[in-house]
């Protein structure tokens, strides 16, 4: 009896033509961006979505073309803290227009689709019943959508903020092959440190992606009338982690408050308050991600 | 997947489809030397798994270029105003799977009446948690396969909604 492999055509559909045009979609739209970069964590709440938001700003400023992708489909947040969520994506024959926030960059996020705050992300189904055996492949072809059809014009840097869990890079390396790197971010806690450990595991040694830096979020709070220092979070560091797993350590942004209050205004932060020691942690940090971008293409050329 | 006629070795070409049906698929496909029929009946989550690759099933699968966004679009279930559902996407495909289960959804939640009665008793609700109820009540409809709504087809669902 014949074998699945020994039916060459499967039935006139090809199915296997399709996912490859899905995958060319994905190429054609990329080529225009030079680099592409997720940051991660794979725990929530170390502010993931804060930086990107602020790295992105700090690397406009730095004369870079930026887009940011919403990779949290289920809690979206970047077009909040951005400040576009009037924007609502229109189709056009060059692909779905994105929001432009502050300093040019381009942002496309599900929030976008949805018309109320209480709104969640629901897919059409006879029935919702049984949906955790389909949910997840809807999203991640919401997310390849998104990646794919937005008319994001030629970028240097396209952040995507992926959501909490070590599952997420490998499904997003799948769809995008020519992901420059991850950035790691992580808190303070030993609890934080533990999850993160993790999810470096997976980048490096299931989805291939080079690890770009670890990055110490939420670090110490500076008393803006006398200046005294103090850690927010007492916890291990990050140093130590970046040693034990063999990843660069690219520094600890200190804490601000006021991070906060942008987000919720839809702000730029290092736009707001440039001279803070937090804004000049992000700024430095762009700085350190540009010139590691830099680097690489550089040495790919030689 | 494949289909292979095991009496004549042969592999089998998908014939037709058919629902859905309480978000059952009939894909049906013939042998081309015996000439048998086989169907493969498919469940709900199967039906949706389907659905969400994107990808076309059947005879000459996909015939037109995707639109911008298009399963996100024609998937989601509640959307801002001014979001415009794909205009030849899957609902409009010759695709003998996806094509249909959208187009049949598509059919579904347009042929799905609200009776005056019914209508005035949704008004009611409070607004913060009327789309929510409406949803409830529209899925339930749907899983019993009725084409309109009225206060009894409410009262079905009162227990599980709080209204």
């Amino acid at each position: 009896m014949k074998t699945y492999h020994d039916i060459v055509s499967d039935g006139g559909s090809g199915v296997a033509e399709q996912v490859g045009e899905h995958a060319s979609r994905v190429e054609e739209r990329l080529a225009q961006v030079t680099d592409i970069v997720a940051i991660m964590s794979g725990k929530g709440g170390v502010g993931k979505s804060t930086l990107t938001v602020n790295l992105a700003a700090a690397l406009a400023r730095l004369g870079c073309a930026v887009g940011v992708l919403d990779a949290d489909i289920n809690g979206p947040s970047i077009a909040k803290m951005t400040g576009v969520r009037g924007h609502t994506p229109v189709p056009t024959d060059e692909g779905m227009t994105p929001a432009m926030a502050a300093l040019g960059i381009r942002v496309m996020s599900i929030d976008l689709f949805l018309p109320q705050d209480a709104t969640p992300v629901l897919w059409n189904a006879p029935t919702q019943h049984s949906a955790y055996t389909w949910r997840s492949m809807m999203e991640m072809a919401a997310f390849r959508e998104m990646l794919s059809d937005t008319q994001w014009g030629a970028l240097d840097v396209l952040l995507i903020d992926l959501p909490p869990g070590a599952d997420k890079l490998p499904n997003v390396a799948d769809i995008i092959p020519t992901l420059s790197g991850a950035l790691v971010i992580t808190g303070p806690s030993e609890v934080s440190r533990m999850v993160v450990a993790r999810s470096i595991t997976m980048a490096t040694d299931v989805a291939d992606v080079p690890v770009l830096g670890l990055v110490e979020n939420m670090g110490p709070i500076t008393c803006r009338r006398c200046g005294h220092e103090e850690e927010l979070f007492p916890g291990v560091g990050a140093e130590g982690l970046s040693r034990d797993l063999g990843v660069p350590y690219w520094g600890r942004i200190p804490f601000d408050p006021r991070l906060a209050h942008m987000a919720d205004t839809g702000d730029m932060f290092v736009d707001g308050y440039p001279d803070t020691p937090t804004a000049t942690a992000i700024c430095y940090l762009a700085r350190t991600l540009h010139e590691h971008l830099s680097r690489v293409r550089i040495g790919s050329l030689s | 997947m494949k289909f292979l006629c095991v009496a004549c070795d042969e592999p089998m070409k998908l014939r037709e489809t058919r629902g859905p049906d309480n978000g059952s698929m009939a894909i049906i496909y013939r042998c081309g030397l015996c000439h048998r029929d086989i169907a493969m009946l498919t469940n709900s989550m199967e039906t949706q798994m389907v659905r969400s690759l994107g990808v076309k099933i059947g005879a000459g699968g996909r015939t037109e270029a995707a639109e911008p966004m298009e399963m996100l679009r024609s998937s989601l279930s509640e959307q801002r105003a001014g979001i415009s559902a794909p205009e030849a996407g899957p609902a409009a495909s010759k695709c003998p799977f996806t094509g249909v289960v959208t187009s049949a959804y598509a059919a579904a939640d347009q042929g799905l009446v609200w009776d005056e009665s019914a209508q005035a008793r949704l008004a009611a609700i409070p607004e913060f948690v009327r789309p929510m109820v409406k949803k409830s009540i529209e899925e339930h409809a749907r899983e019993k396969g009725y084409r309109e709504i009225d206060t009894s087809v409410m009262d079905e669902v009162k227990g599980r909604v709080g209204m």
